[in-house]
């Protein structure tokens, strides 16, 4: 036992602080190029799938369409409602970058999601942030927006004191938090997870004979959980959008 | 809202449960830390979860 | 490996109101199959239930970062 287990270093955050590409520049690290290329692939998909519109689609024109009427119909006007079409852009855009930059977890080669590095999960939620308020703002003018989120109706006035930081609490900070520590936690313990099978089962097939053996059912286990994360993955570019849609609808109907 | 508006519910119970606890938890910890006790803590985050609670019961148990 | 025992507590202790919610929404979804316009007066009920397990998993969640 103490000839096979020593030395294996199990995985931690380090293996997410990737080094430099280029030279010493520290903004050339992997998750920097992973979301340039998520760019260029989703900029060359739909471009590709909407260059040749027939009535009568081809599968890839197919498969563009279908994307855009999952974002549009069961996201955009299931929640939002009649004033959906401003949102779809963002929405549609919001929810392919995601999905993409989180499928490059699973990818072989790239294998390294990029929203497992905090700072894009952040970015995105600030996007949606400013978004959802400037909406609620312009549909009801700063002072009665404000005034909607801090003061619930039908209170007496000594419970406000109680109440109103935790509506401003929820509104400003909770939310966006949430919305990106959400994303970001679910890619990064997924990665973790992968990288603990691997690497596990791969320390076991250099132990001795009674460790090999169990090797398999380590990357066996290993393959089943990259299954497992794609739907996470998914799922995740889902609620995020999602959510987001959530806020706009929110922000747009003036009964709270 | 149909049924993305309970989807959208659950999660804004679980940001006005969290954030109660954060806030007034967190104005405990810092009058603990201020007079050097030891309960106020506590005392936030009862006064926190209940708050949120009633918050919870206003804006989706009424009706 | 390092670690706190306060977060293999906080596991330990989410396991309650995890079971909890589940089951709170087994009875509401088999309620509103059954009945489906008895929603609008399960649907407090169930969020309130949620809500009240929730807090119990949130504040473990808490006192496991600050004790």
């Amino acid at each position: 036992m103490a000839g096979s287990g020593a030395g294996f270093v199990p995985p931690s955050t380090a293996d997410f602080n990737l080094p430099p590409i280029i030279g010493n520049n520290a903004y050339s690290t992997k998750p920097v190029f992973l979301v340039l290329l998520s760019v260029l692939v989703i900029s060359a998909f739909f471009i590709a799938a909407s260059r040749k519109a027939l009535v009568v689609p081809s599968k890839l024109q197919f498969a563009g369409e279908s994307i855009y009427a999952f974002v549009r119909n069961d996201i955009g006007e299931e929640i939002i409602g009649h004033e959906f079409m401003r949102f779809v852009p963002f929405l549609f855009t919001l929810f392919t970058f995601i999905l993409t930059n989180n499928v490059f977890g699973i990818v072989p080669f790239l294998q390294f999601p990029s929203m497992s590095h905090v700072s894009f999960p952040y970015v995105l939620a600030v996007f949606s942030f400013v978004i959802f308020h400037a909406v609620g703002v312009k549909k009801q003018g700063l002072g009665k927006y404000l005034k909607g989120i801090a003061f619930m109706p039908g209170v007496p006035k000594a419970v406000y004191i109680l109440l109103t930081p935790i509506e401003i609490a929820t509104f400003f900070l909770v939310r966006p938090l949430t919305l990106s520590l959400r994303l970001f936690a679910n890619m990064f313990a997924g990665h973790l997870l992968l990288l603990v099978f691997i690497m596990g089962g791969d320390h076991l097939i250099r132990g001795v004979i009674g460790l090999k053996l169990i090797a398999p059912f380590a990357f066996a286990f290993g393959i089943g959980m990259t299954f497992f994360e794609f739907m996470v993955q998914c799922l995740q570019a889902y609620i995020f959008t999602l959510l987001t849609a959530l806020f706009i609808a929110g922000a747009l109907s003036d009964e709270h | 809202m149909a049924t993305g508006g309970e989807e959208g519910a659950l999660w804004s119970i679980m940001g006005y449960l969290l954030s109660g606890l954060i806030i007034w938890g967190g104005i405990g910890a810092a009058v603990d830390h201020w007079l050097g006790t030891h309960f106020f803590l506590l005392i936030g985050l009862l006064l926190g979860g209940g708050a949120s609670m009633y918050l919870v019961w206003l804006r989706f148990g009424r009706k | 490996m390092k670690g706190t025992l306060n977060l293999v507590g906080y596991g330990l202790s989410a396991i309650g109101p995890a079971i909890a919610t589940g089951m709170i929404f087994a009875a509401y979804i088999s309620g509103v199959a059954r009945q489906p316009e008895a929603r609008s007066v399960l649907q407090p009920i169930a969020f309130l239930g949620f809500a009240l397990a929730e807090a119990l998993a949130l504040f473990g969640l808490v006192l496991a970062f600050v004790l």
